[in-house]
């Protein structure tokens, strides 16, 4: 590296997911000085969205067992007597049960094209063994010796605990394929360019090859998000003028899921009065109860001898049908059966309700090219107030003042001490030592590849969110979100599609298989005879659960300084409400007296004095940041 | 009335070749010895006649994120093209040129149009890259190649127009985006993507 990193900052943030990069956008647009790294080589840590050959790089990383060899003398020498360091982690520990599963072929660079022509199926059809994974057959895939045995002698069952990579298919040369060269980008290069899916006539058969070559049409989110259009997240990207760094798409459509099938649901006016599937007398009660949830707390007597009752007990005192009153427990209100009462499902309800209509006919956006782009465009704010940006930079420790018990510096992975006053760290990057007495959820998410919609409709280009209640007892609800093409997440003929629940089986594929069997069948390159297929196909799927460490509190962390500040990964929920306050509240405890992210300077706003020597803004505080590059950067000077 | 192209650009290259100036000189047709990271700049903006279309260019600025090789993907999101520039001073910012644009193929659209810009092209004299080499590069990877210099304004001008004759005509039917949403404090507007 060329550049040497200052020794000394504001503000030092380790990890770029949502909530650091919000507190890091804030500080810098605050005239603090930042330091932003992460030791990972991308953006986002747990928020991150990957292209296809990213992911599979990603899914690799996991797999590997490599132990980072611990460097003390390094370091050790510059921590002085009267201080003392807290050892950061070395390897990421929050994703685990790694599967993948891929039902397309992978042992031809060429399409078969022929429409009608039977194949034999290469994948086996889910096996019954489906409904255990640990009976199918688990290969870890740098063994490539030997093929997978037939699927009706399932292996001794392998325990999931690493990563692991599960192939249902007989071909050796596709096998290899997928566990080595895949990851390599040139392979995508060599294969033929395939025709438009989307645009021939005819069926396409997907295989594996394509989907590696038109891999970078492909931004597949680790964690599934989507943004409340009156939510924190929107709120702060207008307030603070990042959503020009971005743009949105409406979500389209949300479904519901009723004994076996899926039905749009009818949320907004429009879409009860124009509804074909409620009687007249369903769309006046549906009405009246949406109509009610707006302004619940002007009439408590229609609730208040409901408040210790479940929302789904409530619902049954009111005038509304079995249908409705599904749609609104699960669709409008996303709670479930059990969990929450009457006062949680009417805000739920209510929050709902307030977010339609202000960009579309659903209370929902989704960014283009993913929710990854959320992190980022925070980062890039920071950068443009003078923020320092280092990934692939490794933290060794923090040191910390024992006198007075304060963090004073980091030594990073080079032995350079840079010291800050105050510390941001993201907590998968905290010791087990410091973590030895938190306890963790875990989430449980499965991405899949599909070649159609859950629920076909006049346009393919539907962005949908779906809630399946929970399948069987003890399962939990799961979230499915369904993304068209043209939300630039996957190539044209397919559909990205993100399931997330709670995690409460031992593995996540355990978690969401079922429901991933309920609404999709395996891919097979056979036409049926009957005409028509009832259920999109799965092309591909990975399975894996993440840590979710909202919700920890400070003291549950041992020994934590008084000016460091640990922000939690992605937690289950389906909004950003939980990152966004707690990086206003870690903001706001840095910089009491300062305004959280005001808006950036537009840049036709920005006017070029006389001398033109920098840039003056028309907003607030256009002097702080120049002040502070100046002071920042004293050793680096003009461009010559 | 012209219709007006809102064309995303962006800026790649090493620190110090002269990025921020280049834009700077195009931009406001002015130089500063002194410029210091564009601080509180996301983006600039110039709209430039071509043909029958206006182009206003979106000029995106690393904003020092290339410093550490640290540039977010989402930097080449939606560009309509991309600027890489390299000293003619310094034989090492050409040799990183590869670099970028092996970045670009990685993470940029698809039909970018590329524009090799070898700026401070005043200071010949101390020259370490030869026209040649530059000349021979970006014929290689089908990209514009010209020498600037932002301090004497030679070429700034030409990089642009360069840029805008290489951009395809609006093909209204692969204009499919529909329905992408801009966030401001204005009513929400629904507007349509360019490229």
């Amino acid at each position: 590296m060329a550049d040497k990193l200052p020794s000394e900052f504001d503000v030092i943030v380790i990890g770029t997911g949502l909530p650091e990069s919000i507190i890091a956008a804030a500080c810098s647009r605050s005239g603090q000085s930042v330091l932003h790294v992460d030791s990972r080589s991308y953006y986002g840590g747990n928020w991150a969205g990957f292209n296809f050959s990213g992911l599979l790089s990603w899914i690799k990383e996991y797999q590997e067992e490599s132990d980072v060899g611990e460097e003390w003398a390094a370091w050790q020498e510059l921590i002085l007597e009267t201080e003392e360091a807290i050892v950061l982690r070395k390897k990421d520990q929050t994703v685990q049960h790694v599967e993948v599963i891929c039902y397309v072929r992978q042992d031809s660079d060429d399409p078969i094209e022929k429409a009608g022509a039977v194949q034999k199926n290469p994948v086996s059809v889910m096996s019954p063994g489906l409904n255990d994974p640990l009976d199918t057959v688990d290969t870890s895939c740098s063994d490539t010796s030997e093929l997978p045995a037939p699927h009706n002698e399932p292996e001794t069952a392998l325990e999931v605990l690493e990563v692991e990579v599960t192939l249902e298919k007989e071909n050796q040369h596709g096998y290899t394929s997928c566990s080595q060269s895949a990851l390599e980008r040139d392979i995508a290069e060599h294969v033929p360019i395939m025709e438009d899916v989307a645009n021939a006539p005819k069926k396409h058969w997907i295989t594996y090859s394509q989907i590696v070559k038109e891999g970078r049409k492909f931004n597949i989110d680790l964690t599934s998000k989507l943004l409340y259009s009156r939510g924190l997240l929107i709120d702060l990207l207008i307030k603070s003028n990042v959503s020009r760094y971005a743009e949105f798409k409406n979500v389209t459509r949300i479904l519901g899921y009723q004994e076996g099938n899926v039905l749009q649901v009818p949320c907004s006016r429009a879409d009860v009065f124009n509804s074909k599937k409620l009687t007249m007398v369903e769309k006046r009660m549906l009405m009246k109860f949406l109509t009610f949830c707006l302004d619940y707390e002007q009439h408590p007597d229609e609730y208040k001898a409901y408040e210790q009752s479940t929302f789904s007990e409530y619902l049954k005192t009111q005038k509304l049908t079995p249908n409705l009153r599904h749609f609104v427990l699960h669709s409008i209100a996303m709670t479930s059966e059990t969990s929450s009462n009457t006062l949680d499902g009417l805000r739920e309800t209510r929050n709902f309700l307030q977010c339609l209509g202000r960009y579309g006919n659903t209370p929902f956006l989704f960014p283009l090219y993913g929710q990854g782009e959320m992190p980022q465009c925070f980062c890039r704010m920071c950068a443009v107030f003078g923020g320092t940006y280092c990934l692939n930079h490794a933290v060794q420790c923090l040191v910390v003042d024992k006198e007075s018990g304060k963090c004073k510096a980091i030594i990073d992975h080079f032995g350079q001490r840079i010291s800050a006053k105050y510390f941001v760290v993201e907590d998968s990057y905290l010791s087990e030592k410091t973590c030895s007495n938190v306890t963790y959820r875990q989430i449980s998410r499965a991405v899949l590849i599909t070649d159609g919609s859950i629920l076909n409709a006049d346009s393919d280009q539907h962005i949908s969110i779906l809630t399946v209640p929970p399948v069987e007892p003890g399962s939990a609800a799961v979230r499915v979100i369904e993304l068209c093409s043209s939300t630039m997440t996957c190539m044209k003929g397919t559909y990205l599609v993100h399931l997330t629940c709670m995690s409460l089986k031992k593995t996540a594929r355990e978690d969401l298989e079922l429901v991933v069997q309920k609404l999709f069948t395996p891919y097979a390159e056979v036409e049926l005879e009957n005409g028509e297929q009832e259920k999109p196909s799965l092309l591909w799927a990975l399975y894996f659960n993440m840590r979710d460490s909202s919700g920890i509190n400070r003291d549950s962390y041992n020994n934590l300084p008084s000016n460091m500040y640990v922000c939690s990964g992605p937690d289950c929920f389906l909004g950003n409400e939980h990152a966004v306050k707690q990086a206003k509240t870690f903001f706001q405890h840095i910089l009491p007296n300062e305004e959280f992210c005001p808006p950036l300077p537009n840049p036709e706003d920005i006017v070029f004095d006389g001398d033109g020597v920098q840039p003056e803004v028309l907003v607030p505080k256009p002097d702080t940041a120049k002040e502070v590059t100046g002071q920042r950067n004293p050793e680096e000077h003009a461009q010559e | 009335m012209m219709a007006i192209r809102e064309l995303k650009v962006c800026l790649l290259g090493d620190t110090g070749v002269g990025k921020s100036s280049i834009v700077c000189r195009f931009v406001q047709d002015h130089f500063d010895h002194n410029i210091s990271p564009t601080i509180g700049a996301s983006f600039m903006t110039k709209t430039v006649p071509c043909g029958n279309e206006l182009h206003k260019f979106l000029i995106w600025d690393t904003a020092g994120q290339e410093r550490f090789h640290s540039l977010a993907p989402m930097y080449y999101r939606g560009s309509a093209a991309a600027v890489i520039v390299y000293d003619i001073t310094k034989q090492d910012s050409f040799n990183t040129l590869k670099k970028w644009v092996k970045e670009l193929k990685e993470h940029g659209p698809e039909n970018i149009v590329m524009a090799i810009a070898g700026n401070k092209c005043d200071l010949s004299d101390i020259r370490e890259v030869p026209m040649k080499d530059a000349k021979e590069y970006a014929e290689s990877i089908g990209a514009v190649v010209v020498e600037t210099s932002a301090k004497c304004a030679i070429n700034i001008e030409e990089l642009f127009q360069g840029i805008s004759r290489q951009i395809p005509p609006l093909d209204h039917h692969e204009n499919g985006n529909n329905g992408t949403i801009r966030l401001g404090n204005q009513t929400p507007q629904t507007i349509r993507r360019c490229c």
